[in-house]
C-alpha cells in the first residue's frame, strides 16, 4: 500500500513537470531565444519518470485488487460448500453463482480505483497549486468550471447506477429464461412448449431494450456535458489569458501551460466523480457478499466431539422419538415422535407413500438436518455430538435424485477417495452392476459423462451413483430409491451381488418394488409421520391394510393368478 | 476492465481475416433496418471528432492572428468560434449517443431473439453434445460484450480512431517537416503497439479460458454440494476450486503485467514527442521558418494524439472480443438443423396407426442402440415398453415423438413419415412426459400450466383432479401456488413426479408418452392414479414405459427390447403364457408380491 502511495506521488510530480517545462521551454528558450536543449532534456526525464510510476502505480493497484478478489471468492467457495442443506434449499445455485461472480466484481474494480484514485487526488491538488502560483485571476476563472466536472462525474454515477441495475436485473430475468429452457428442454420439447418460451424470451428482450434505452438517455444527459465543461475552462483560459498576454501580464508559455493543465485536470476529475457511485455499488455488492460469508453453519461440529465406537457390532442405528419439519413454523410436521432402531449389520426396507418422509428419515441420520425433537444416534452416539466427516464417512448415502459430476465415470465412482485403485474402483463398479455398461463405454472408466450425466440411461446413472457409495465403504448403507429406474431382473442382480456389500454392514432400503423390500430383513412401514408397522414383508402383507394399499397388492393380485 | 465474465472459450476465438470478414458482412446485413439511425450516427460521431480537433487550432490562430499581431478582435474571433465548436461538440455527442444506443440495443434484442429461436428448433442430439452451461452464456456473457461495445465502446473506438487520423492530418498540414521529426516516435509506439496487441490478446484468451473453468467448477460445486457434503469432500473440493481460482489469478496477473510495460511506452513516447516539438519546433520559429502558434498547436495537439492510442488500445480486445462473440452467435444462428421443421408440412393424421418400419438408430453415429426394430401401434392403443435398463425403451420413445430421427428405416404415421409432419403439429399431438423431469422454478400451478400457457386456474386445478392427487396438494400450506423452489427441491421425489404428470393431463394429445412417469411414486397412489387416468388415456393412444409390471398389466399390449430389440410382443397374457422374457421378468415381479408361493 504504502509502495503504491509512493509510485503515485512520483508519478503526479512527473507529470505535473512536462507542462511546466513546456511553458519554460516556450517563453526562455523560444522566445527569449535562451538555451532550448536543457528544457527539452528536462521535459525527457519529467516524462519518463511519469511513465515508469504510471506501470509500477498500476501494477501495484492490479495486483492489490486481484488478489483480494481471489482470496474472497476462495472463502465464498469454501463457505458455501459447509453451509446446510436448508440454506441451499433456500438459495437457487444461480444466486450463490452471482455471489462469487458479479458482486464480486463490482467489488474488484473499487478495490482497483482506490489507490488510482489517492494519485488522482494529488495530481489535482498539485496542478491548482501550480497554477494558482502562475496566475492565480486565471487559474480561478479556468477551474471554476471544473469542480461541475465533478458534481456532474457525482450525479451522472448516481444517476446511472439504479438504470444500470435495472438493466442487469432484466438481463438476469432473460438468462432465467434460457438457462430454463435450456436445462429443461426435454420438458419444453416433450409438450412442445416451444412458442410458449419464445413469447417469454421476447417480452424480457423487450424489457431489456427499454431499460438499456432509459440508461442511454442518462449517458447522454451526463457525458457530453461533463466532455464539454473543460472546454469552457480553455476558452477562459485563451479569452482572458490571451488578453493577459496582450498586455503584456502574461507569457504565451504561461498560457499553452495552463491549457494543458486544465486538459490534465479532467480525467482525474471525472475518476474521482465516478468512485463515488462505483463505492456505492461495491458496498451493496459487498453486503451480499458478506450476508453470505456471515451465515453461520447450522449444521456444526460439536466443541467436543465424541469418536464413534470403533469394535464391537457397528452400524446400529436409533431414532428415538424424533419430530422434524423443514418449516419450524408449520404444526404438521414430516416427522412426529418416530421411534425405530436398526440393529447392526441388519437391513431394514423403509416404505411409505409419496410425501410420508421417508427420504427425510435418509436425510436425519448422516445430520444433513438437526432434529426438532428427539435424538437421532449411530452406534448410541448422538450424531449431533459426532465431528460431521466422521459421521458422514460412517454413512452413505445413495440419493433418489442422481446427481454425477462431468468427469470421467472413475472420478466419480472414486469420489469419496479419489486415490483409489483401479481394482477398488472396479469392484464398486461389479457390486452396483455397472461394469457391464461401463466395459462397453468408448473409453471404459475414462469416458467423461456429459453435464449431470444425461447420455446415460435411468438405470446407469443410479447405479453409478450405487457404485460411488460403496466404494466410501460406509458402516450404514442408505439406498433412497437407488433402483427406481433399474428393471427387476438387473434389480436382482444388483441384489445378489449387493448381499456382499450389505452382509458388513447395517442398510437402509427405501423403495417402492415388493421384489426389493422383500429382500430385507424387516420391512418398516411409515405413515403420518411416524412408524405404523413393522415385521418382515410377508407378515406385513399378510396382516396390515394399509401396507396393502400402499402396496397396492390387492389390485396386482388378480393378474398374478392369470 | 472490460474483461467479460463467464465466457467459454473454443477456437472461435481466434479470428482470422477470413471469418472476422463474414462477421461485419453479416451484421452489415442485420443492421439494414436500422441504416438510417446507424448513418445518422456516425455522422455525428464523425462531426464531434472534427470539433474535438479543431479546439487546438482555434487556440492556434488566436496566438498567430490575435496575440503575436496584438490585434484583440482577431482574439475575440477565436474566442467566439471556440464556443460555437464547443457547443455544436455537445450536440453531436449527446445525439450520437441516443442514436447509436436506439440502433445498437436494437440489434441486440433481435440478436436475442432470433439467437434462441435457433435454439429452441434445435434436436436433442444437438442438446446431447452442447453443454448448457455454454448455451446459456452465449445468450449472457456473448451478447453482453456486445453490449459493452454498444453502451460506448463503439463511439469511444470510432472518436479515437478518428481522432488519430484527424490529428495526424492536421499535424502533417501544420508543418510536415516538423511532423515527420515527430513521427520518429511512432515506428516505436507501433512495435510496442503490434507486441502489446498480441501478447495481450493470447493474454485475454486465457483470461478466459480460466474464467470459465473458475466459474464451471464453483457452478458444479454449488449445484453438487449435497453430494459433496454427503461424502464428506468439502475440504477436497474448496483445495480444487482454490487451485482454479488462483490459477486464474496468476493469469490476470499476466495481462496486468503487459499493460504495465506498454503503457508507460506511451507514455513516454508521449513526453519525448513533445520534448522534440518544442526543441525542433522553437528552432524552427527562430529561424523563422514556423510561427509561435504552430507550435503550441503541435504541442496540444500531441498531447491528445497520445491518448487515443492508448484508448484504442485498451478498446481494440472489447472489439475483438466482440467479434469472437458475433462469430460464436453468428454461429448458432446459422447451426444446421438435424430435426428440420419440413418445408410444406402436412397435419399430423389422426386415426392412423404409429409403425415404425425397420428403425435403428445410434446416438451421434455411435454404435446403434436400436436395430431393426419393427412395430406397428393401433391408433387409441394402449403399449407398454419393458425391458432392462439401456436396452433403447427411452430411446424408441423419443424417435416417435421425433426428438431424433431414425439412422435407418423410418416412424411413420399411417403412410405418412414424420419427417414430412409440421413440428408445430406433432408437438400438438404427440406429448411426453419425459424420464428426466423437470421442474421450472415457480409455483406448482406455474409448472403444470407448462403444458397450456393459457389455462385457466380453474382447468389446472381440473387436470391434476384427473389424475387424482388434488388433495395432496391443497393440503400444502400455499397449495398450488407453493413455490417449489430450484428443480423442485420443496417437494418430495413421488411428488415432482405426480406434478409432471399433471402437466400430461392438461395438454390434449392423441398419443401420449409416459417415460417412468410414475417410477418414483408408490404403488398405492400410481395404481389410484392410473385409475384415475382411465378416462383420460379413452381414446389417445398411449405408450407407457414403466419397471413396475403393474403398469403393462393394464396395456392391450407389451413390447418387450432386449439390447436394442424389440423381442417380444403381444398382451400381458399371451406373453406370461408363452414363457419367455416377459414371463421371466413378471415372475421376479410377482415372486415380491408374495403371491405365488
Ligand atoms: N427441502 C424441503 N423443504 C420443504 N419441504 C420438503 C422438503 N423436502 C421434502 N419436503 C416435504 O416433506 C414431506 C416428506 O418428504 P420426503 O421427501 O421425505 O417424502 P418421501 O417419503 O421420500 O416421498 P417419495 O416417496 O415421494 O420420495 C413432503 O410432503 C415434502 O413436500
Ligand atoms: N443422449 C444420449 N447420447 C448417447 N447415448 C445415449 C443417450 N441416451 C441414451 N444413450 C445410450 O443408449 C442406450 C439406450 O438408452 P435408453 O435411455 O433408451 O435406455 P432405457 O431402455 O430407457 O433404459 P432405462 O430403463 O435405464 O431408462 C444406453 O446404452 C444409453 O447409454
Ligand atoms: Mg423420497
Ligand atoms: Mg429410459
Amino acid at each position: 500500500m504504502l509502495l503504491g502511495m509512493l509510485a503515485s506521488v512520483m508519478w503526479t510530480a512527473g507529470r505535473v513537470t512536462v507542462p511546466l517545462m513546456v511553458q519554460l521551454g516556450l517563453d526562455r528558450g523560444v522566445r527569449e531565444d535562451g538555451p532550448l536543449l536543457g528544457w527539452v532534456l528536462l521535459i525527457l526525464g519529467a516524462g519518463f519518470v511519469s511513465a515508469v510510476f504510471l506501470g509500477v502505480r498500476r501494477y501495484l493497484a492490479f495486483r492489490n485488487a486481484r488478489i483480494i478478489e481471489a482470496k474472497l471468492r476462495d472463502r465464498i467457495f469454501a463457505h458455501v460448500q459447509r453451509l446446510h442443506f436448508s440454506f441451499h434449499d433456500a438459495n437457487a445455485t444461480g444466486e450463490l453463482m452471482s455471489r462469487g461472480n458479479t458482486d464480486l466484481q463490482h467489488f474488484q474494480n473499487v478495490v482497483v480505483l482506490v489507490p488510482l484514485t489517492f494519485g488522482n487526488f494529488l495530481i489535482v491538488c498539485a496542478v491548482t497549486l501550480i497554477m494558482v502560483i502562475i496566475q492565480p485571476m486565471l487559474a480561478l476563472l479556468a477551474l471554476v468550471s471544473l469542480p461541475f466536472v465533478n458534481v456532474l462525474g457525482r450525479r451522472f454515477a448516481q444517476r446511472l447506477h439504479p438504470a444500470v441495475l435495472a438493466v442487469q436485473q432484466e438481463a438476469a430475468q432473460l438468462a432465467a429464461v434460457v438457462e430454463e429452457t435450456v436445462s429443461g428442454v426435454r420438458v419444453v420439447k416433450g409438450f412442445g412448449s416451444e412458442p410458449v418460451q419464445a413469447a417469454k424470451l421476447e417480452v424480457e428482450a423487450d424489457d431489456v431494450f427499454d431499460e438499456s434505452m432509459r440508461a442511454s438517455v442518462i449517458r447522454a444527459r451526463y457525458m457530453p456535458a461533463i466532455e464539454v465543461l473543460p472546454n469552457i475552462g480553455l476558452i477562459t483560459v485563451l479569452g482572458y489569458g490571451g488578453h493577459l498576454v496582450l498586455n503584456g501580464d502574461m507569457t504565451v508559455g504561461e498560457l499553452v501551460s495552463f491549457n494543458i493543465y486544465v486538459l490534465m485536470l479532467v480525467q482525474p476529475l471525472r475518476m474521482l466523480g465516478m468512485i463515488v457511485a462505483n463505492a456505492q455499488r461495491a458496498a451493496s455488492a459487498g453486503e451480499r457478499i458478506s450476508e453470505v460469508l456471515e451465515t453461520a453453519p447450522r449444521i456444526v461440529d460439536p466443541e467436543r466431539p465424541v469418536p464413534l465406537p470403533a469394535t464391537g457390532a457397528l452400524g446400529r442405528v436409533e431414532f428415538r422419538n424424533v419430530s422434524f419439519d423443514y418449516r419450524p413454523d408449520t404444526d404438521a410436521g414430516v416427522l412426529n415422535g418416530l421411534d425405530l432402531t436398526i440393529e447392526p449389520g441388519e437391513s431394514v426396507a423403509l416404505v411409505g407413500a409419496t410425501g410420508s418422509g421417508k427420504s427425510t428419515v435418509a436425510r436425519l441420520l448422516p445430520r444433513f438436518y438437526d432434529v426438532d425433537r428427539g435424538d437421532v444416534r449411530l452406534d448410541g452416539v448422538d450424531v449431533r455430538t459426532v465431528r460431521r466427516q466422521e459421521l458422514r464417512r460412517a454413512v452413505g448415502i445413495v440419493f433418489e435424485e442422481t446427481f454425477l459430476f462431468s468427469s470421467s465415470i472413475r472420478d466419480n465412482i472414486a469420489f469419496a477417495d479419489p486415490e483409489a485403485t483401479q481394482d477398488v474402483v472396479e469392484r464398486a463398479a461389479r457390486l452396483a452392476g455397472a461394469d457391464e455398461f461401463i466395459a462397453e463405454m468408448p473409453e471404459g472408466y475414462d469416458t467423461v459423462i456429459g453435464e449431470r450425466g444425461f447420455s446415460l440411461s435411468g438405470g446407469q446413472r443410479q447405479r453409478l451413483a450405487i457404485a460411488r457409495a460403496i466404494l466410501a465403504d460406509p458402516r450404514v448403507l442408505i439406498l433412497d430409491d437407488a433402483t427406481s429406474a433399474v428393471d427387476p431382473t438387473k434389480e436382482h442382480e444388483i441384489r445378489d451381488a449387493l448381499g456382499e456389500v450389505m452382509a458388513r454392514r447395517t442398510t437402509i432400503v427405501i423403495a417402492h418394488r415388493p421384489a426389493t423390500i422383500a429382500l430385507a430383513d424387516r420391512v418398516v412401514l411409515l405413515d403420518n409421520g411416524r412408524v405404523a408397522a413393522e415385521g418382515t414383508h410377508a407378515e406385513l402383507l399378510a396382516g396390515n391394510e394399509r401396507y396393502r394399499e400402499v402396496l397396492a397388492v390387492d389390485r396386482a393380485a388378480p393378474g398374478a393368478g392369470a | 476492465m472490460g474483461w467479460a465474465w463467464g465466457h467459454a472459450t473454443d477456437p472461435d476465438d481466434q479470428l482470422d481475416i477470413d471469418a472476422t470478414r463474414r462477421v461485419l458482412g453479416r451484421t452489415a446485413r442485420m443492421l439494414l433496418p436500422y441504416r438510417r439511425g446507424a448513418l445518422g450516427a456516425v455522422g455525428l460521431i464523425v462531426l464531434w471528432t472534427a470539433m474535438l480537433l479543431a479546439g487546438p487550432l482555434l487556440v492556434r490562430r488566436g496566438i498567430d492572428e490575435g496575440i503575436a499581431k496584438g490585434d484583440s478582435g482577431q482574439l475575440n474571433v477565436s474566442i467566439g468560434l471556440y464556443v460555437v465548436v464547443a457547443i455544436v461538440s455537445y450536440l453531436c455527442f449527446r445525439n450520437a449517443i441516443v442514436l447509436l444506443a436506439r440502433v445498437g440495443e436494437g440489434f441486440l434484442r433481435d440478436m436475442r431473439t432470433r439467437v434462441f429461436d435457433s435454439l429452441l428448433r434445435q434436436s436433442m442430439a444437438f442438446y446431447d453434445r452442447e453443454k448448457a452451461g455454454v448455451l446459456v452464456s452465449r445468450m449472457t456473457s456473448d451478447v453482453d460484450s456486445l453490449q459493452e461495445l454498444v453502451q460506448f465502446g463503439l463511439i469511444m473506438f470510432t472518436s479515437a480512431a478518428l481522432l488519430l487520423i484527424g490529428s495526424f492530418v492536421i499535424l502533417m498540414v501544420l508543418s510536415w517537416q516538423l511532423m515527420l521529426l515527430c513521427a520518429v516516435a511512432v515506428p516505436f509506439v507501433a512495435l510496442a503497439s503490434v507486441k502489446f496487441q498480441r501478447d495481450s490478446n493470447k493474454a485475454y484468451l486465457a483470461v478466459r479460458e480460466e474464467i470459465g473453468d473458475t466459474l464451471s467448477t464453483l457452478q458444479e460445486g454449488i449445484s453438487g454440494v449435497r453430494v459433496v457434503q454427503a461424502f464428506a469432500r468439502e475440504e477436497v473440493e474448496a483445495r480444487r476450486f482454490s487451485d482454479a481460482n488462483f490459477s486464474l489469478y496468476r493469469t490476470h496477473m499476466a495481462s496486468v503485467r503487459i499493460q504495465c510495460w506498454y503503457l508507460p511506452i506511451v507514455e513516454f513516447a508521449g513526453a519525448a514527442t513533445t520534448a522534440l516539438a518544442l526543441g525542433v519546433g522553437g528552432w524552427m520559429v527562430r529561424e523563422g521558418r514556423l510561427s509561435l502558434g504552430t507550435v503550441v498547436a503541435f504541442i496540444l495537439l500531441l498531447s491528445t494524439l497520445f491518448e487515443p492510442v492508448q484508448q484504442l488500445s485498451q478498446l481494440f480486445n472489447m472489439v475483438q472480443s466482440a467479434t469472437a462473440s458475433l462469430h460464436k452467435l453468428y454461429g448458432l444462428i446459422d447451426e444446421p438443423l438435424e430435426i428440420a421443421d419440413p418445408v410444406d408440412g402436412v397435419d399430423m393424421p389422426t386415426g392412423e396407426p404409429i409403425v415404425l418400419d425397420s428403425v435403428s438408430f445410434g446416438y451421434a453415429g455411435g454404435d446403434p442402440v436400436l436395430r431393426d426394430v419393427d412395430l406397428e401401434i393401433a391408433p387409441g392403443e394402449r403399449v407398454a415398453f419393458v425391458g432392462p435398463t439401456g436396452a433403447g425403451k427411452s430411446t424408441m420413445a423419443k424417435l416417435i415423438a421425433r426428438f431424433y430421427d431414425p439412422t435407418v428405416g423410418s416412424v411413420r404415421v399411417g403412410d405418412v413419415d414424420l419427417r414430412d409432419i409440421g413440428l408445430r403439429s406433432l408437438r400438438d399431438h404427440v406429448v411426453v412426459v419425459p424420464q428426466e423431469g423437470y421442474l421450472f422454478s415457480g409455483t406448482i400451478a406455474d409448472n403444470i400450466r407448462v403444458a397450456r400457457p393459457e389455462a385457466s386456474d380453474a382447468e389446472v386445478r381440473d387436470a391434476i383432479d384427473r389424475i387424482g392427487v388434488l388433495d395432496r396438494f391443497e393440503q400444502l400450506p400455499e397449495g398450488l401456488a407453493t413455490e417449489v423452489r430450484e428443480r423442485g427441491s420443496r417437494l418430495s421425489a413421488g411428488e415432482k413426479q405426480l406434478v409432471s404428470l399433471a402437466r400430461a393431463a392438461l395438454a390434449d394429445p392423441s398419443v401420449l408418452i409416459l417415460d417412468e412417469a410414475t417410477s418414483s411414486v408408490d404403488p398405492g397412489t400410481e395404481a389410484a392414479v392410473e385409475t384415475a387416468m382411465e378416462t383420460l388415456m379413452r381414446d389417445r393412444t398411449v405408450i407407457a414405459i414403466a419397471h413396475r409390471l403393474s403398469t403393462s398389466e393394464r396395456c392391450d399390449r407389451v413390447a418387450v427390447v432386449s439390447d436394442g430389440r424389440l423381442v417380444e410382443l403381444g398382451s400381458h397374457d399371451e406373453l406370461v403364457a408363452a414363457g419367455g422374457h416377459y414371463f421371466a421378468l413378471y415372475d421376479a415381479w410377482v415372486v415380491g408380491l408374495g403371491h405365488d408361493s
